[in-house]
């Protein structure tokens, strides 16, 4: 009776605090909105390198272009600074949740900047190529075409997310600085930096890695 | 700015840095291995395993997946593996194809 009374007297819109399930997995909706992105773009990615690797295998000449100086020392700079990036994001996920919002700021700033840094050391690394006569379908090395496609489109595939989280991470800097968005926000936006990390630590060793010479 | 309650456990920034510098050392390792003239299936095996470690770190600390309930893990994790087992049906064929090349 209470109930009905309660209900009749809200307005258009308004919800029953006892309507709404406790959540399986005790995190906000937003979080885990991001951990099936993330599901979903972890099998992506994982389709990508199976299919790298399935035509690697299966060639008879796979080109092995990079040298360590400059290829895989670029290479070993970019997983550093974007090992460094995961780690000033949790710096701005602790700040934010003990209330420091400009640090939090601050913090995320510095994440967005490494972020641009990893993905300008990228393009420098794909113009050089371009400039040897690399393209998704050439190979200046005389080995299979298909080495081109793999690397632009498993590296462009990567760059696409990283560019994008930077894009994102300065959204959400400037609306935490509002105060429009919370810690929680901060969290998810992490949540999605970290996964492009991780998404890196296969790419290096498979992609860079496997084809030093 | 507000604090959820579900964000209130959690690794200090000690561990956050002792992981850091773990997976830096993992990436060393890699690059050690990529030099170590290793044949390509035995380097791929170690460099894949390394990755899965290195993956699996940042899983359980930066994404705080060892701190949220299990039945997040227990969700996403075991499916996502299915898939990847599933995709590794495809190397016979990459390796019938490599022995079916003319000497």
């Amino acid at each position: 009776m209470a109930e009905s009374a309660m209900m009749s007297h809200a307005g258009p819109g308004a919800v029953h605090a006892g309507a709404l399930e406790e959540s399986a997995y005790g995190i906000q909706t937003k979080k885990l909105a991001m951990w099936l992105f993330i599901t979903a773009d972890a099998a992506t990615f994982g389709a990508v390198l199976f299919a790298y690797g399935y035509l690697r295998v299966g060639a008879a000449n796979w080109s092995r272009p990079f040298a360590f100086f400059p290829s895989i020392l670029n290479g070993i700079v970019m997983t550093v600074v974007l090992l460094t990036s995961s780690l000033t994001m949790l710096t701005a996920v602790a700040a934010a949740q003990r209330g420091r919002t400009a640090a939090c700021v601050r913090w995320m700033g510095a994440t967005a900047l490494l972020g641009a840094v990893f993905a300008a050391l990228h393009l420098r690394e794909w113009f050089k190529m371009f400039h040897e006569g690399w393209s998704p379908s050439t190979n200046p090395m005389g080995g299979p075409p298909q080495f081109g496609a793999t690397f632009f489109g498993i590296t462009g595939l990567h760059l696409l997310h990283v560019t994008c989280g930077v894009l994102a991470i300065v959204v959400i800097a400037l609306m935490v600085r509002r105060g429009r968005l919370t810690a929680a926000h901060v969290e998810t936006t992490g949540l999605y930096w970290h996964f492009v990390d991780l998404v890196w630590m296969f790419v290096f060793p498979l992609v860079y890695l496997m084809n030093a010479r | 700015m507000t604090t959820s309650s579900e964000s209130r456990h959690g690794p200090t920034m000690r561990v956050y840095v002792t992981v850091w510098i773990a997976l830096l050392c993992l990436v060393g390792a890699e690059v050690l291995l990529a030099y170590a003239h290793l044949r390509t299936p035995v380097l791929l095996a170690a460099l894949l395993v390394l990755a899965v470690l290195e993956a699996g770190v940042a899983l359980l600390f930066f994404m705080h997946l060892r701190y949220e309930r299990p039945t997040l893990f227990w969700s996403l994790i075991p499916v996502l593996i299915f898939v990847f087992v599933l995709m590794d049906h495809i190397w016979p064929d990459a390796l019938r194809l490599s022995s079916l090349r003319a000497p």
